[in-house]
């Protein structure tokens, strides 16, 4: 296993801030923030509903552009990036895993997996053989060709990591991955999402107002009213049970 | 330390060592190396599979296409067929060249020239023969008492220039020999009671005696056709004697028709003289200009195409509207605007392809059950409904395009 801190940031933002809307009408959403990831970290946003923690997470996850500050991708800045290079960025350097899990409704579970590698233009039998792999990575080998609808809360999101992780993104970014799971199924996608980090040396950024979550976290953000409140770089949860 | 960027405008080049850099790098090779065909193959199959996302809506789309292409198709080859039967007396005659009237605007309406014209092409160099024919109107006396409006064309032996080069079985040109002789339209025969050469039908007061059928002329007017001998023709309409309606021109062999027609414009100034496919587009561009029935046909046509563009519109857009979280998830995970573009448009091209080809097949069964209804298919028939139905799916996706285009990627950390 790779020890975090001595790594160099795969992902940073430097004094980011996103205000919604203009003049009277704007709203502040986030404050300006540094924060950053490493290899091999899991980093938890914590915070209230409406605190800023999932437009922290959109802006690092380059979906959405910061109205202030930069976000750093592997030590460059994608400030002056066009809307194109973005989405390549995403495709090829982030994995996304969702609350709602999104995947698309008519492909089979295997399928799914496989459409960050479709869009990279990557050849039909490469990427069913990588997306095959990386459902294997998350036990659902035996779901291969199970349409969405008929697997469980759990199986679903299990297939979206496997999609996040298919194009071996250095970077996860999962935005409340456990709050539509029950209590078993959660601890297991937390599992894997540990497991990753340690032995597949991803960075996990987690936004969650889960707690459940904490106890994989190395280091621990909390967010109140767009404002980082505090981090915790040792997190007293860490290693307790799920 | 100033940092490197990802932007256009910046050409740093990316560290080596940089992994996640040189992956994207690598995916911008390849994308840039992708040609069309190898998009198709790439989102092709994507597009066509999230069709199912929405079953009843890409059925009521590709119904929509169905019914769209089949009405353009029926619209426009009623056009075509009718127009086929507008001209069909002077495609069926065998005549190279018409000499007719400057006053002469179609068949339908005609003017005449001295009679003294015949000689007077006959004697033009390049021309083989000179023949006249008159065109007279009249009342016809159904068998059922009621009287309809009747074109006698006359046509003068031996030649008979004029008359339809295809006759039923039994008559020969020469049956017009004798007085008061006519031919009948085949088609018109059920009419007439089933007339047989023998039978004595009533023009103008005056009895003509069926002495057989011509074919190939199927007019879209409302007069029936009826060829006698010249002097007969006259007699039964009154035409004066001195006067045509046409003079016929047959071409000699080796004769340019062009070199022809410019002799005979020099030599006969005050006549308009006209080869046959030429008169053919004068036919046609008069009935188009004088009736309704182009209006109509194109406007209905257009019509078709516009309520097909409007339901793949509809739901194509309504379906981007539902599956935005779709579309926004693609978009979070890598698919660049062009990806986005060409997923939907791959998508009305699907509708396009299977509704054009249905379409198609229905109008073609339709055709083949009513065999009877002037519907005609050209070429440009197949490939004009084709064009249409594929521009109106590719504009109607643009509506749906914008929609998805200018969907924040960013929806999809919504709950």
């Amino acid at each position: 296993m790779t020890n975090p801190t001595v790594q160099p940031p795969v992902l940073e933002g430097r004094g980011i801030g996103e205000v919604f809307g203009r003049g009277d009408l704007a709203v502040r959403a986030l404050h300006p923030t540094d924060i950053e990831v490493r290899r091999g970290e899991v980093l938890v946003i914590v915070g209230p509903s409406g605190s800023g923690k999932t437009t922290l997470l959109s802006i690092l996850g380059l979906v959405l552009s910061p109205t202030e500050g930069e976000v750093i991708v592997d030590g460059r800045s994608v400030a002056a990036a066009t809307r194109d290079e973005l989405a390549m960025l995403r495709r090829t350097g982030m994995g996304f895993v969702f609350q709602q899990f999104n995947l698309l409704p008519s492909l089979s579970a295997v399928e799914n997996v496989a459409v960050p590698l479709l869009l990279d233009g990557v050849p039909r039998r490469e990427r069913l053989g990588r997306a095959a792999r990386a459902l294997d990575l998350v036990g659902m080998a035996d779901k291969y060709d199970v349409v969405p609808r008929r697997l469980s809360g759990g199986q679903q999101q299990r297939v979206a990591i496997a999609r996040a992780l298919v194009n071996d993104a250095p970077v996860l970014l999962c935005d409340e991955p456990t709050a539509s799971l029950d209590g078993t199924t959660g601890r297991g996608v937390l599992t894997v999402l540990r497991d990753l980090a340690s032995t597949a040396n991803r960075a996990i950024i987690v936004v969650t107002h889960d707690d459940r979550v904490l106890p994989i976290a190395d280091r621990i953000v909390h967010v109140i009213d767009g404002r980082v409140d505090s981090v915790a770089s040792n997190n007293p949860f860490k290693d307790k049970t799920c | 330390m100033p940092r490197d960027s990802y932007c256009t405008t910046t050409p740093t080049a990316p560290p080596a060592t940089d992994a996640m850099s040189s992956r994207t790098d690598g995916a911008r090779r390849r994308r840039r190396a992708a040609p069309g065909i190898a998009s198709l193959d790439r989102l092709g199959g994507l597009a066509f599979r999230m069709l199912f996302d929405a079953p009843f809506k890409s059925l009521g789309t590709l119904v929509g296409v169905v019914i769209s292409v089949f009405l353009m198709a029926q619209q426009a080859s009623t056009l075509l067929g009718i127009l086929g039967r507008v001209t069909s007396f002077v495609d069926a005659s065998g005549v190279d060249i018409w000499v007719t009237s400057l006053a002469t605007e179609s068949t339908d309406a005609t003017g005449s020239l001295p009679a003294s014209t015949v000689a007077a092409a006959a004697g033009t160099f390049g021309v083989a023969w000179a023949a006249p024919i008159v065109q007279g109107l009249g009342k016809v006396t159904r068998p059922d008492g009621v009287q309809e409006n009747v074109k006698v064309l006359g046509v003068e032996p031996p030649r008979y220039a004029g008359l339809p080069r295809a006759l039923s079985a039994g008559t020969t040109p020469q049956s017009l020999r004798g007085s008061g002789r006519i031919f009948l339209n085949w088609v018109d025969r059920p009419t007439f009671a089933a007339a047989e050469p023998g039978d004595r039908i009533e023009i103008n007061g005056r009895a003509g005696v069926v002495s057989g059928f011509f074919l190939g002329v199927n007019p879209h007017n409302p007069f029936y056709y009826v060829f006698a001998n010249i002097d007969d023709a006259r007699a039964l309409t009154d035409f004066p004697q001195d006067r045509v309606t046409y003079v016929a021109v047959g071409a000699g062999t080796g004769q340019q028709l062009a070199d022809v027609k410019a002799r005979l414009e020099q030599r006969l100034p005050g006549a308009l003289v006209k080869t046959t496919p030429e008169l053919h587009e004068m036919e046609k561009r008069f009935f188009l200009v004088r009736t309704p029935v182009g209006v109509l046909f194109g406007l209905g046509t257009a019509i078709a195409a516009l309520i097909g563009a409007a339901i793949v519109a509809v739901t194509l857009y309504s379906t981007a509207v539902d599956r935005a979280r779709d579309y926004g998830t693609l978009k979070a995970i890598g698919a660049t605007q062009r990806d986005i573009l060409q997923l939907l448009l791959f998508q009305a091209w699907i509708f396009f392809a299977a509704g054009y080809l249905l379409g198609m097949l229905a109008f073609g069964f339709v055709r083949f059950c009513f065999s009877e209804l002037a519907m005609a298919v050209t070429p440009s028939l197949v490939v004009g409904v084709a064009l249409a139905a594929f521009l109106s799916c590719t504009l109607a996706s643009l509506v749906a395009v914008r929609r998805v285009l200018l969907l924040d990627p960013a929806i999809v950390f919504r709950a």
